[in-house]
């Protein structure tokens, strides 16, 4: 038992639990922490196969960024948990079955013996580069279509989450950055020139 | 030594906790989200370990690809769930049902 | 088995050789920080503690140790404890890749910059989950406000970062490092300028610190996430804080200062060899800015940080990034030996 195997239980074992977490504790906001919780474990596995880039890169994007959204999202929400419950336990067994059903399928296609390979050296390594750089060769030269087309994906993604949410409230007062800019003294202030007043000498002060 | 098939096993097993929550979760859209992204997760962690084990770079770009569209796809789901809830006041997928004939 | 064990244990005494220096480090710059403003506000700053007021640190610490930590009615106990460390441990973790000098460093990994990405993004969390798990208004408040401004600026300081990694070319800190070689004028803030501005506004941004620092808000908010907090708890947020801006400011200074390099040529003798004193010093002066801002700037409005962010920020580095690109493609910046 190496250190590596028992790294890689150790974290299965909490990407498995926060999985079920996410899908059975009732509050939204700990399922959220549980999911994150797996994204975390799940990038330390993938820190175990030497691919740190993507490893890192799940981190920054989904624990970072994704997830966070998520917490926003169900913090901001006045979520009623009762409604959303409802047929919890109705679908239980169901669930249960079919989950196991799928994964008895799933591990017997995979056939365990046969995949009882032992890793080969790194293959970013025997390149004699890092892996960033291994992935980032493959990104730049055979994969820069879909690398542009994913780019647009999330340009579109921007657009339409930004489109969907915006909502013009009437009065609300905004700040117009440019127009203070451009703002000048002229439009200001006006400088009138007339005669000096004078007093009404049978005027009270 | 850690073989191929753990790694191919945890993610099946990821994948079958989504489907279950998919199951038992029906009516929360928050839930389904996340058991969507847990789905992505577990086919990710699949072709990492292919791409590691096989020494062919696709794998990785592949998930790399995945990651952006799920990103992407996770935002405008957010989107239309606020939209949904400012204009409806639950999360309940059950309620949604104007297109019902 | 056994030399694992002990590999384990020599790692965790370096890991021990870098975090208690820190807290130490932290200590002390409180106590500058407060004598600094003192000054700019024409006071005295602390001065009845030991000599100078020097201890005055070590008692505040004393001080927030012993006092009773209060768990508010309703709150969540759990994440509610759970908050603090983990605002606390991405600020401590991030030190693993910071080179102290050629080859003084804890983990030499090729992706240092994307870690070290990584873990600042992690930070919010801590805040987050303090202001939810508190069941208080304001501190509702301060991790929403919090939440939006740290991924946002999150963007600006990525995007910095990348122009620094194209002229580098490379992730690996030391690397960086050693591509700026060759004197003052090859470190990076010259091509960079704008990039290395808007790198520390944006950390600034991050931490949290004046004049962006409207998840605390003391006049609007009372003290926005970390108003429930009180005793060790409270203790954790302000060594993150604070650990925080140290890294910020040694990053800055690797980044875009030339990190352990000298700013003079290498035939003056001592003075001109690079060591774990010249990012000393410069990674002090940029802390010293940090406090600098705080006693200087009144408080952004909430709306004014994020246009800041997102209408200035992003689009400069979008296209510093560019520029990064053409210095980079035709030779004019070139790594250094």
């Amino acid at each position: 038992m190496t250190i590596q195997l028992l790294a890689f239980y150790f974290f299965a074992f909490f990407a498995v639990l926060g999985a079920l977490l996410v899908i059975t504790l009732r509050n939204p906001v700990h399922a959220v922490l549980s999911l994150v919780l797996t994204f975390f474990s799940v990038a330390c596995i993938w820190m175990l196969m030497q691919a740190e880039f993507l490893a890192l890169v799940l981190i920054v994007v989904y624990v970072g960024a994704v997830m966070v959204l998520f917490l926003f999202v169900v913090m901001m929400l006045d979520i009623k948990v009762a409604a959303a419950r409802e047929g919890f336990i109705r679908h239980l067994p169901v669930g249960i079955g079919v989950a196991l059903i799928m994964l008895a399928e799933m591990v017997t296609l995979i056939g365990l013996r046969a995949m009882q390979v032992a890793p080969p050296p790194n293959p970013a390594a025997m390149h004699g580069e890092s892996n960033v750089a291994w992935i980032g060769t493959a990104l730049y030269t055979q994969y820069l279509l879909p690398f542009e087309v994913a780019a647009m994906i999330l340009t579109v993604g921007i657009v339409a989450a930004v489109a969907l949410t915006l909502r013009h409230r009437v009065g609300v007062r905004h700040q117009n950055a440019s127009q203070q800019v451009a703002a000048v003294a002229r439009d200001r202030v006006r400088l009138v020139s007339m005669p000096a007043e004078r007093g009404d000498p049978g005027a009270q002060p | 030594m850690i073989t191929l098939a753990h790694y191919i096993v945890l993610g099946a097993v990821l994948f079958c906790i989504a489907v279950a929550g998919i199951f038992i979760n029906r009516k929360n859209v928050i839930v389904l989200l996340m058991a969507i992204e847990l789905m992505l997760l577990a086919v990710n962690i699949n072709f990492i370990a292919f791409s590691r084990f096989f020494g062919d770079v696709a794998g990785q770009v592949f998930v790399f690809f995945i990651l952006t569209v799920a990103a992407a796809e996770s935002a405008i789901g957010l989107a239309i769930l606020t939209l949904l809830f400012r204009n409806r006041r639950t999360i309940n997928v059950a309620e949604f049902d104007d297109l019902r004939g | 088995m056994l030399a694992q064990l002990l590999l384990v244990l020599w790692t965790l005494a370096k890991v021990l050789a870098i975090t208690l220096p820190l807290v130490i480090a932290v200590a002390m710059f409180v106590y500058w920080e407060r004598k600094v403003i003192g000054w700019m506000h024409v006071r005295m700053g602390p001065n009845q503690v030991g000599p100078l007021g020097l201890l005055q640190a070590f008692a505040d610490v004393v001080k927030l140790l012993i006092k009773e930590i209060v768990v508010p009615t309703n709150a969540n106990r759990f994440l509610f404890f759970l908050a603090p460390m983990l605002a606390l441990v991405p600020a401590l973790a991030a030190w693993a890749v910071i080179p102290f000098s050629d080859g003084l460093v804890l983990s030499n990994i090729n992706a240092g910059v994307l870690y070290l990405l990584a873990m600042t993004s992690m930070g919010v969390y801590g805040i987050i989950l303090a202001g939810w798990a508190s069941n208080s208004r304001y501190a509702l408040l301060g991790a929403m406000r919090s939440a939006a401004q740290m991924v946002s600026y999150e963007l600006a300081m990525g995007l910095a970062l990348v122009c620094v990694l194209v002229l580098a070319g490379s992730l690996n800190l030391s690397r960086i490092v050693e591509a700026q070689g060759g004197g003052l004028l090859h470190w990076f803030w010259l091509p960079l300028l704008p990039m290395a501005v808007i790198y520390f506004v944006s950390g600034t941004a991050e931490t949290n610190r004046a004049p962006f620092d409207v998840a605390e808000g003391e006049s609007e908010i009372v003290a926005g996430f970390h108003v429930e907090y009180s005793g060790s708890a409270f203790a954790l947020f302000f060594l993150a804080e604070y650990a925080n801006m140290i890294l910020v400011a040694f990053l800055a200074s690797i980044l875009f200062f030339g990190g352990w390099l000298s700013p003079f040529p290498s035939t003056w003798g001592p003075i001109g060899q690079g060591s774990f004193f010249w990012l000393l010093t410069k990674a002090f002066l940029l802390a010293f800015l940090f406090l600098w801002f705080r006693a200087s700037f009144p408080r952004y409005r909430y709306d004014q940080i994020m246009r800041l962010g997102w209408k200035v920020f992003i689009p400069i580095a979008l296209v510093w990034v560019l520029v990064a690109g053409l210095l980079k493609y035709f030779h004019i910046v070139t790594p250094g030996a």
